[in-house]
């Protein structure tokens, strides 16, 4: 028997003990085996539900997949099919403007309200509930409403105009595409105020009150304060909202989905509602194409966050 | 009894080797025991249905399947409703995984199930002289059929006799009026504030184009009018532009509801009979499976005055006296299914004349099982026969455009014949365009 001290067995066991004794340099440090069970759970629930679907919509990207077990490769085509797309040009107009308008809407609508209820405006407490409460409503409920509230005939909408004597300008909100997308901008932008007011009115009362009493004795007028003085020392929070309302609106589906289906003529089609027409909508089982539009669109967004984060590293570097 | 003969030799050894012997024979014995007839072993299929909130086909459905677990025993039937646009996803998701419930319900335009090898073929399991040959015909792929279909229908026109007699007009004793005859009552409709047709696409890529798909099958005839639904004739055909003029300037005098492209089916029928009111429904005979329950359940109302005419023939209709009848809601085998036995044996107890009568008599639908109509009877019997009465004489074209049409082609009729062109978005020349892009593109 060879000695146990020495050779291939004594440097396991020592390297074996090495991890599972705590670290000698520092106490506080967990060893390598405790700290992988604790993030073995979360590191599979990751690579189980999001890094693999993510692999895996690339790999499909380049076959045609009618079924997981047999898929033929294609290589590039679908890319290229891709950009001749019209109804996937159509959809990412569709989703820039959302992107692009939905968010300054929803953050103005955010300040405005949280300036309303900083202000201290009768019913504050009441009226912060009631703002926030959209933000607690499921798309399928919001959705469901609004299509309501637009409806031709009986929508709260068109009984207003007709109420004030301007039945002329009423529409059918979300049949006319002239109108269906701007419709879904507003019916996004009142469910998303909400959690913009709760996140401007925690900036505005962190603001610095020397400078608003400075404002005030130098006989600032409440337009110059607001926007000489409050917007300013917002703005980061504001364009964090707005860069933050922009990724989101980039993937935007599920109120689509429920109030038009990206209807009328694709008006508001967006790439995420057409991604999913072309997986499950259309009578062909081909999860190829849709998948390749989806990487596309995964890289645009990638993009748009890396921009962004370059943005805010230049802005900061630039303050401080 | 002795069930082992003992050995001559009578050694230890040998006997010790023996009762070994004995116990691995008995308890192979005893394994097997159970698992002797495959069948014995109870299965429980898994079946996915359309229609929940459709009290009369449910009700067929769920008593056929009590029926079925009843005279097979070794079967049960986990038996689920789902709306149709969460059942499409669902199974067109799971499918491809191999978790497909064992049968579930689909139409004929979605027959890439059956051609990506999804589908079992029924052609063993069920009985196939009990179906008609059109309907057999809707689902048969490379020569074999691949459903049981439960629910056919023929495109119709419903209408109200009383807001008719409001508006001073008698439809002709053929109940198939002239192309002037219609435009006359739609608009004296206008005239006097109601909505000549309730029609919601919210939910459906194919209601609103029910009527220009019934104008076109008169004007063009069984054969053109197939060769227009196969990209085999353009849209841009005179006769068809000429359909299509006609039905834009109804479209453009104020036929189809204003809310038409958010109402959804469920609130179309809603519209028509209870409120607020519409002279005129064109939807397929289905309508009864929502409209001949309790008004409190969102049926019409007792003494709603329910009339069925026929869609108007345009002037120089090469096929006046034609129509659509289709295939419906049907009953399909998944391939990867593990209980195809159970299944096949289900799928062939719904295809009965038997069954085909009850479900003409309780549902007040046809079907795609032959039926013996002079056995049925029911309250709704008058319907019935007003039923038969419009369908006398037609020369049938099988399908509706959607079991044609597929892919960029069939999503541009949804969103352009089905949406934009009724609700007065697009012109008839682009329209028409649209179409013939998308379906030649589609080839």
């Amino acid at each position: 028997m060879s000695d146990p001290s020495s050779g291939a067995a004594a440097a396991l066991r020592r390297t074996l003990a090495s991890w599972l004794s705590a670290p000698e340099a520092d106490s506080r440090r967990a060893s390598l085996p405790t700290v992988m069970l604790f993030l073995a759970p979360a590191l599979l629930v990751y690579a189980a539900l999001t890094a693999y679907p993510v692999l895996r919509t690339f790999y499909n990207s380049f076959f045609n997949v009618a079924d997981l077990a047999s898929s033929e490769f294609v290589g590039w085509t679908h890319y290229a099919e891709v950009f001749k797309d019209k109804t996937f040009w159509a959809a990412v107009r569709n989703t820039a403007i959302w992107s692009v308008i939905g968010p300054v809407l929803d953050v103005v609508a955010g300040l405005l309200l949280a300036l309303c209820l900083y202000a201290g405006v009768p019913f504050s407490r009441f009226l912060r509930v009631a703002w926030f409460t959209p933000v607690l409503l499921s798309y399928v409920v919001v959705g469901i409403m609004w299509v309501w509230i637009y409806n031709y005939d009986w929508g709260v909408v068109n009984g207003l105009l007709r109420a004030v004597g301007l039945q002329a300008w009423s529409q059918a909100w979300l049949g006319d595409p002239r109108f269906a997308l701007g419709s879904l901008i507003v019916t996004h932008a009142w469910k998303w105020a909400g959690f913009n007011m709760v996140v401007c009115l925690a900036a505005l009362h962190s603001l610095p009150s020397e400078v608003l009493e400075a404002a005030e004795l130098d006989n600032c007028g409440w337009w110059h304060k607001l926007t000489d003085v409050i917007v300013p020392m917002l703005w980061p929070t504001l364009l964090n909202l707005y860069i933050l309302a922009f990724i989101g609106k980039m993937k935007v589906f599920d109120l689509v989905w429920i109030m038009t289906e990206g209807g009328p003529v694709w008006s508001t089609e967006t790439v995420s509602t057409y991604v999913y027409k072309r997986a499950f909508n259309w009578n062909t089982f081909d999860l190829g194409y849709p998948s390749a539009i989806a990487v596309v669109w995964f890289f645009v967004v990638v993009g748009f966050v890396v921009f962004f984060n370059v943005l805010f590293r230049r802005r900061e570097r630039m303050e401080y | 009894m002795t069930p082992f003969p003992r050995s001559p030799a009578g050694s230890g050894r040998a006997a010790a080797r023996r009762s070994a012997a004995a116990a691995i024979a008995l308890a192979a014995a005893l394994l097997a025991l159970p698992g002797t007839p495959a069948m014995a072993q109870p299965q429980t299929l898994t079946m996915w249905s359309h229609w929940p909130d459709e009290a009369s086909k449910r009700s067929f459905i769920e008593e056929r399947v009590k029926q079925f677990e009843a005279a097979t025993p070794q079967c049960k039937v986990n038996l689920q409703f789902v709306q149709k646009a969460d059942l499409y996803t669902s199974v067109k998701t799971s499918v491809r995984t191999g978790q497909a419930p064992d049968i579930f319900w689909l139409e004929p335009d979605e027959i890439a199930f059956a051609k990506s090898g999804y589908l079992e073929p029924l052609d063993k399991y069920i009985d196939l002289a009990n179906l008609e040959d059109w309907a057999k015909r809707a689902w048969t792929w490379n020569g074999k059929v691949y459903a049981m279909p439960q629910e056919a229908y023929s495109v119709e026109l419903y209408y109200n006799r009383d807001l008719m007699k409001k508006i001073g007009v008698t439809p002709p004793a053929g109940m198939q009026m002239t192309q002037a005859q219609f435009t006359e009552m739609v608009k004296r409709s206008v005239a006097a504030g109601i909505t000549p047709t309730a029609t919601g696409v919210g939910d459906r890529p194919y209601p609103g184009a029910y009527f220009l798909q019934e104008i076109l099958l008169r004007k063009l005839g069984t054969e053109d009018y197939e060769k227009l639904l196969t990209g085999k004739l353009p849209f841009q055909d005179p006769r068809v532009i000429e359909a299509m003029t006609w039905v834009k300037q109804l479209v453009d005098a104020g036929m189809f509801p204003r809310s038409m492209a958010t109402m959804k089916l469920g609130e179309s029928h809603y519209y028509f009979h209870t409120n607020p009111g519409a002279l005129m429904f064109p939807i397929a005979s289905w309508y009864t499976g929502r409209a001949f329950v309790a008004p409190e359940k969102g049926g019409q109302p007792k003494d709603f005055a329910l009339g069925l005419m026929k869609y108007p023939a345009m002037d120089g209709s090469k096929c006046p006296e034609c129509k659509t009848l289709a295939v419906g809601g049907s009953y399909v085998m998944y391939a990867r299914s593990k209980n195809k036995e159970c299944a096949g044996k289900m799928l062939s107890s719904l295809a009965t004349v038997e069954n085909g009568n009850k479900w003409m008599e309780s549902v007040l639908l046809q079907t795609g099982v032959r039926t013996d109509p002079s056995r049925i009877t029911s309250i709704y019997a008058p319907y019935f026969k007003e039923l038969q009465e419009r369908g006398a004489g037609a020369r049938y074209f099988i399908g509706t455009p959607l079991h044609y049409m597929s892919g960029k082609c069939g999503d541009t009729f949804a969103q352009v014949l089905n949406r934009a062109f009724p609700g007065g978005l697009v012109s008839v020349n682009d329209a028409a365009a649209q179409m013939d892009a998308a379906c030649k593109a589609a080839g």
